[in-house]
């Protein structure tokens, strides 16, 4: 028996499910103690102690069919699909097509990887209808092979959400495929850190004045009395609770169709560089469809990333953008894991290519949010025209700002921090630093080289290597 | 010996309808004396499901509600430093005494530091919830509530307690469990579990219940509302869970719409009894227009 687990549990790993050993050890000390008589609990009692995530379930579920059905082909299989059964198997997320795709790419572990628990209903759609082109083919072999079609040729396989955060297998898949799409040069990439190490600075240079919030809070009570003990209880010293700081949250949206690409992958580049350092930043980027990208941010070097991007393994870079269906899986995906009121940034055109609108959504991202910040690359006059939405989606978001050149955008995500800085500042520190912007703009005129307004008629770009500032 | 249809039935006794899947977990966990991991969406008995195993199984439950900031010496233990500042003080005599009879100053710091071990003994000691669950002399339930709402320093602490059942007191050394207690940890996946804590727990994910399972939950509950109107509204609700709302209506909705119901002594579904009691069942004014349109299309 241990042999079979130990295989079985091989397969899992392979498809991307991080079983450990000591959960091998675990799930073989679960059957001993449940018995395995029948397919269903030997399968209840593998998947609780092996699958520690919802969203691998029906993956488990699909890999347990497919490896004990190879082993006893003939045993327990109506089990699983007897009709009092369906119900639940429902419930629990699995999709009740997998059953046709049972016998399908046994030995190919990629497009395996594709179902996960939210798919784009859409996808269901189409696979219930390619499965119903020919209702009486009884052996079921031509639909399969147009299903294999319709995998490679439409879409590429697209993984679990697990599955696209590891580097290492985004390792493993960059060696096929084809090279396009935009990198940064190495002097591109150096000119980007000279312009966040200024930013740095800057910003440095003000949160430094707020240091001394660290200790301001309530009086800690026991630690005054032990500090005060050798003074006979005399309060001489005051110990105060230390107030918990926290980087400032933020949410960041990218859209990295065609249209805006570089203004993205300028937006990718510039978190990726401040990532860590003074922020805690989610980030997703999207077209139709959306996925998050934050821990690759923090693990891949970035030209690695950008060329995953520009593949299309996270979402498919000739999808046209889709901002009501983006806003719709992103509330029943993410939204309900957002904490902490962050503040939002969402990067796109608002062209919904005619697309429901699907604003009230970003009415429920307000309530999360300490702050929307939309960028669009557009002029004002554009908003309303064709299938730009902006008028519409800007009405919910605290600001928009129109970026046109790399400058503005860095200076739109400096202004950004700033102020979500002084949000969290002790109010002393909140009107230093109130002094000290009404100083900086009653001067701003000789700021020119230090701070750079980048709509003022004199400033050069600092950044502009290949002639990419402007998109 | 205990299986996992007696699971389910002593829970029944408890009032809690378990399906196979929370059986064997349950069954599990007793067995191999694992905390279980529960996700799932607020108010389909997370929480429910420990007050029942306690209940039926007659162990102390000990509650740990988690909230952002928590920390060891509200999870774990403190000291109670009042108590051993007001102990040296009271003895402050005493220690003269004691202390008048060495020779020289070293001795006397030498007798006194052999008696340290007083000050930092269990005397002073306060247990929080993990340790006073640990220390109990019957086998507990240790319920740490909503984990996901604490931080990840908070989790880190929970990975000793769960893998060994022991608390490491710096003054004191390892403390371990008397009983290993029945661990059963709840989140709303409002933020991901880090890796290593599930791995060191059985995972369970209870979803919405099936129709014949909420049915029996709403008829455990509440046995004089009749058959058919329980049925009608489940199959309500379960289509009201479809229509995309942003508060999706759980069992704890359920029960609260059928003790409505019972009071209002109704015996049919219709539109208009789910209009006066929509608030029951949708919490939010978007909801509401849902729902009652729903109930108009269904009912009539």
């Amino acid at each position: 028996m241990e042999r079979i687990i130990a295989r079985f549990v091989a397969a899992l790993r392979e498809s991307g499910i991080r079983v450990s050993p000591g959960e091998t050890l675990d799930a073989v000390q679960a059957l001993a103690l449940g018995g395995m008589e029948g397919r269903k609990l030997s399968r209840q009692l593998l998947r609780l102690t092996m699958v520690k995530n919802h969203n691998d379930i029906p993956l488990f579920n699909d890999i347990f069919n497919r490896f004990f059905s190879r082993f006893k082909p003939d045993e327990g299989e109506d089990d699983h699909r007897g009709p009092t059964d369906l119900p639940l198997v429902n419930m629990e997320g699995e999709f009740s097509y997998l059953d046709q795709l049972q016998h399908d790419d046994h030995d190919e572990p990629g497009p395996l990887l594709k179902f996960h628990g939210d798919m784009d209903p859409e996808d269901l759609q189409e696979l219930k209808s390619l499965t119903e082109i020919d209702p009486d083919d009884s052996d079921g072999q031509e639909i399969i092979v147009q299903m294999k079609g319709y995998r490679g040729k439409a879409k590429a396989p697209r993984p679990t959400r697990r599955y696209t955060q590891n580097p290492l297998t985004m390792e493993i898949n960059k060696s096929t495929g084809v090279q396009r799409g935009i990198t940064f040069s190495p002097e591109e990439q150096a000119a980007m850190q000279d312009v966040v190490a200024r930013m740095m600075l800057r910003l440095r240079k003000d949160m430094r004045r707020m240091k001394n919030d660290q200790s301001r809070g309530k009086l800690h009570v026991i630690k005054t009395i032990r500090k005060n003990y050798r003074n006979d209880m005399i309060p001489f010293q005051v110990a105060l609770r230390r107030k918990r700081r926290e980087k400032p949250r933020l949410v960041v949206l990218c859209d990295v169709s065609f249209s805006v690409s570089h203004a993205s992958r300028f937006m990718l580049l510039l978190l990726h560089t401040l990532h860590n350092q003074m922020l805690n930043v989610r980030s997703f980027i999207f077209n139709r469809e959306v996925a998050e990208i934050t821990e690759m941010l923090a693990n891949m070097p970035v030209n690695d990333l950008m060329e995953t991007i520009d593949k299309g393994d996270i979402v498919d870079p000739d999808e046209n953008s889709s901002f009501g269906t983006v806003f719709l899986n992103f509330k029943s995906r993410y939204l309900e894991n957002i904490r902490g009121r962050p503040a939002f940034i969402i990067l796109g055109d608002g062209r919904n290519n005619y697309g429901e609108a699907n604003d009230w959504v970003l009415d429920e991202l307000r309530e999360k949010a300490r702050y929307i910040l939309w960028l669009t690359p557009e002029e004002r006059e554009t908003w309303s025209r064709g299938d730009c939405l902006m008028e519409t989606y800007g009405s919910y978001c605290d600001k928009v700002e129109v970026v046109k050149t790399v400058e503005e955008l860095g200076q739109v995500v400096e202004e950004l921090l700033r102020d979500i800085y002084a949000d969290q500042a002790h109010p002393l520190d909140r009107k230093l630093l109130r002094e000290t912007k009404a100083a900086e703009a009653a001067q701003s005129s000789n700021y020119q080289d230090y701070y750079t307004r980048g709509s003022g008629s004199g400033s050069q770009p600092a950044f502009d290597p290949g002639g990419r500032s402007h998109w | 010996m205990i299986t996992q249809q007696g699971v389910k039935d002593f829970l029944q006794t408890g009032g809690y309808i378990a399906d196979d899947a929370i059986a064997t977990a349950v069954f599990l966990a007793l067995r191999m004396e694992k905390p279980i991991l529960i996700e799932g969406p607020p108010g389909v008995g997370k929480t429910g499901l420990a007050k029942a195993l306690s209940s039926a199984l007659d162990f102390p439950l000990v509650r740990l509600q988690c909230y952002e900031g928590i920390d060891e010496g509200k999870a774990l233990y403190d000291w109670e430093y009042g108590k051993q500042l007001l102990y040296t003080q009271l003895l402050r005599t005493q220690l003269d005494g004691y202390l008048s009879v060495s020779a020289d100053l070293r001795e006397a710091v030498e007798r006194l530091a052999s008696e340290e071990s007083l000050f930092f003994s269990k005397n002073f000691l306060v247990q929080r919830p993990i340790l006073r669950s640990f220390l109990s002399e019957k086998r507990s339930l240790l319920l740490i509530d909503e984990i996901d709402r604490s931080d990840d320093e908070f989790e880190a602490l929970l990975l000793e307690c769960l893998s060994d059942f022991q608390v490491s007191i710096p003054e004191l050394g390892v403390i371990e469990a008397k009983r290993k207690p029945l661990t059963i940890l709840t989140s709303n996946g409002t933020r991901m579990i880090s890796d290593a804590l599930r791995r060191r727990c059985l995972y369970l994910y209870i979803g919405y219940p099936e129709l014949e399972r909420e049915v029996a939950i709403v008829r455990v509950k509440f046995p004089e509302l009749c058959e058919v109107l329980a049925g009608q509204m489940v199959g309500f609700l379960r289509k009201a869970r479809e229509l995309n709302l942003r508060k999706p209506p759980s069992v704890s909705e359920t029960l609260d719409w059928a003790q409505v119901l019972t009071i209002m002594k109704a015996t049919e579904l219709t539109s208009e009894i789910v209009a006066n009691t929509v608030g029951v069942i949708a919490k939010h004014q978007t909801d509401i227009l849902k729902v009652t349109d729903l109930a108009r299309q269904e009912l009539g």
